[in-house]
């Protein structure tokens, strides 16, 4: 064994190294072991704990000294700010930060921009306390990164803000996982469901009816499995259903993707759309466009009935143009009075003052109306107008309505005995007095027609010298005193 | 850092114990006072890789090592006496 040389630098140090541990000058040594290698002992084993946690944990630590100089960073740091401790031991506290360090607050926690990797600014809180360590006085700082929170409460508001959106919807959504089970639901989905959805399979909580023979061909190919398999993996447009629950509503069914941020399929989202009233509408629609076309049928035969007969009843051309036209026009004004009531039907007295209205005097003495309220039928417009046409028009050119002292009383009531009837009498007074044996004319026939087969009423006409009188009978089917005239006016 | 004048120092500590906080910082202020602009220093935390003591066959913490200029030096200790530091580092004082 070979003594060791007193003056050999390796002594020198051995001797120096006893004596500081002698003297308290150092408070860890390193020893060797055979299996581990060196390992630090320290002199403090109390403080060992701490050490482990602090050394451990994910938060950043570090200390300066009073001059703001980074005595110790933890691990956490150094994975934090993407650097070694040999590369922050030493630097600046402030030198960590991007923009502004934070202002270090005993015990007070701030936000500050740390800088990581030089140069990509990450939000962190940052917590300090003063400490005195042996005879130096130190900071004790803590940095937590908040990208991870922040990122958190981004996502917990995107949830939060998906899931308002969701509830508040109008339209049944769900949202389904790959799997076909339900994650979501809007409020109108839950009332709909047969049970409270979430966590079931769609065909579980949505018991589905196709409608028509081709959605049904659709939807017939997949079994329930398949058919919640179908709707969470497969785009799906536009199948009319219907629910087992609530078959007087008609749904459109839809599915469509739901993919995340790395474009995966991660479920999709299903809609019933309540297509209920568009439904409706769309029949009513069809319903209509019949009932024009069978109306436009009925008026180009009416029209060409009244050409044909006033082509017979006229001697020249001028006769049937004026002729021709005044019907054309009578019958315009009655399609335009069942226009603007919808086919509903016009009380009788507003119908006579309207039709009347270019013989009303000023004094209001010239014709007088009178009689009970009553809605005249759509059916009964048009032909009562034609009536109405052919019984002014003939007062006109040889009654009442030919003389200046001439008027004309309209008067009715009407008779529930026989077959609800209405019972008109037209009489005209002071008009060109008729010689005796007078003829009905084209027009008086087509009163009597037109009462007799297109109102099965009858008519009874007197050529009385003072005024003609027309006796007039037809039955109508709705009475009622609905309309706001009054029971009788004088025009 | 090069130049005939440059220090290199070298120190070991042991995490944050009250004496390798404190050396950190004597050594800081020794340098910045008596050797401005001519310094290098290199922390070694012996806590995070003990190995790292091997090469200077460290036994006591904190050590610190004078790399350059040659020969190298050490002084054992929280470098608290700055007189003892200057005297072992060969810095004569301003």
């Amino acid at each position: 064994m070979s003594q060791a040389d007193p003056k050999s630098p390796q002594f020198k140090d051995a001797e120096e190294t006893v004596a500081a541990i002698h003297q308290g000058d150092v408070d860890a040594v390193v020893v060797m072991r055979a299996l581990e290698g060196p390992q630090v002992i320290l002199l403090h084993g109390a403080e060992e704990p701490y050490r482990v946690l602090v050394e451990r944990m994910s938060d950043g630590a570090l200390t300066t000294g009073p001059d703001g100089v980074i005595l110790y960073v933890n691990n956490g740091l150094c994975e934090l700010i993407g650097y070694p401790s040999n590369r922050l031991v030493g630097r600046n506290f402030a030198s960590l930060f991007e923009g502004d360090p934070p202002e270090l607050v005993p015990e007070v926690t701030v936000e500050a921009s740390l800088s990581r990797n030089g140069d990509i600014a990450m939000p962190v809180a940052v917590w300090s306390r003063p400490l005195s360590i042996a005879d130096t006085r130190a900071t004790l700082v803590r940095l937590t990164d908040l990208s991870i929170h922040r990122r958190a409460e981004q996502i917990a508001a995107a949830e939060r803000f998906a899931r308002s959106v969701l509830e508040q919807a109008t339209e049944a959504i769900v949202v389904l996982s790959p799997d076909g089970h339900i994650t979501h639901a809007s409020w109108r989905a839950e009332q709909l469901a047969e049970r409270p959805p979430v966590g079931c399979r769609f065909s579980e909580a949505f018991q589905l009816e196709t409608q028509g023979s081709e959605d049904a061909g659709r939807l017939a190919g997949f079994s329930v499995e398949s058919l919640d398999t179908m709707l969470a993996t497969k785009p799906f447009h536009g199948v009319e259903v219907k629910l087992s629950g609530d078959r007087n509503s008609t749904f459109l069914l839809s599915a469509g993707p739901l993919v995340d941020e790395n474009k995966v399929n991660v479920g999709s989202i299903v809609t019933l759309t309540d297509i209920t009233e568009r439904k409706r509408a769309e029949e009513q629609q069809t319903t209509l466009v019949a009932e024009l076309n069978h109306r436009v049928k009925n008026i180009l035969a009416v029209v060409q009935s009244v050409a044909a007969q006033t082509v017979r009843s006229s001697d020249s051309l001028e006769t049937f143009s004026d002729t021709f036209a005044g019907r054309l026009k009578a019958l315009a004004i009655a399609h335009d009075i069942l226009t603007q009531t919808r086919w509903i039907g016009i009380g009788l007295n507003e119908l006579l003052a309207r039709v009347l209205a270019p013989y009303r005097s000023a004094e209001g003495t010239r014709v007088s109306i009178s009689g009970p309220a009553i809605l005249l039928p759509a059916h009964a417009v048009l032909p009562f107008s034609m009536v109405l046409h052919e019984l002014t028009t003939n007062a006109a050119k040889y009654g009442a309505l030919s003389t200046p002292r001439g008027k004309i009383e309209i008067t009715w009531q009407l008779n529930d005995s026989i077959n609800r009837s209405v019972e008109l009498v037209w009489q005209e007074r002071e008009g060109r007095r008729f010689k005796g044996g007078a003829t009905m004319g084209f027009g008086t026939k087509l009163i009597d027609y037109v009462i007799s087969h297109d109102l099965d009423g009858s008519t009874k006409v007197y050529f009385d010298p003072a005024g003609v009188r027309w006796e007039i009978t037809f039955p109508v089917s709705v009475l009622a005193g609905v309309r706001s005239a009054p029971d009788s006016t004088t025009a | 850092m090069t130049g005939p004048d440059a220090y290199s120092l070298r120190l070991y500590v042991a995490g944050q114990t009250p004496k390798s906080i404190a050396a950190i910082g004597n050594l800081k202020q020794i340098c910045e006072q008596h050797l401005p602009g001519r310094y290098e220093i290199e922390i070694v935390d012996l806590m995070k890789d003990p190995a790292l003591a091997m090469r200077h066959q460290i036994v006591a913490i904190p050590t610190l090592i004078r790399q350059l200029p040659e020969p190298l030096k050490r002084i054992i200790g929280d470098l608290s006496n700055t007189e003892k530091v200057l005297v072992g580092l060969d810095i004569h004082p301003k």
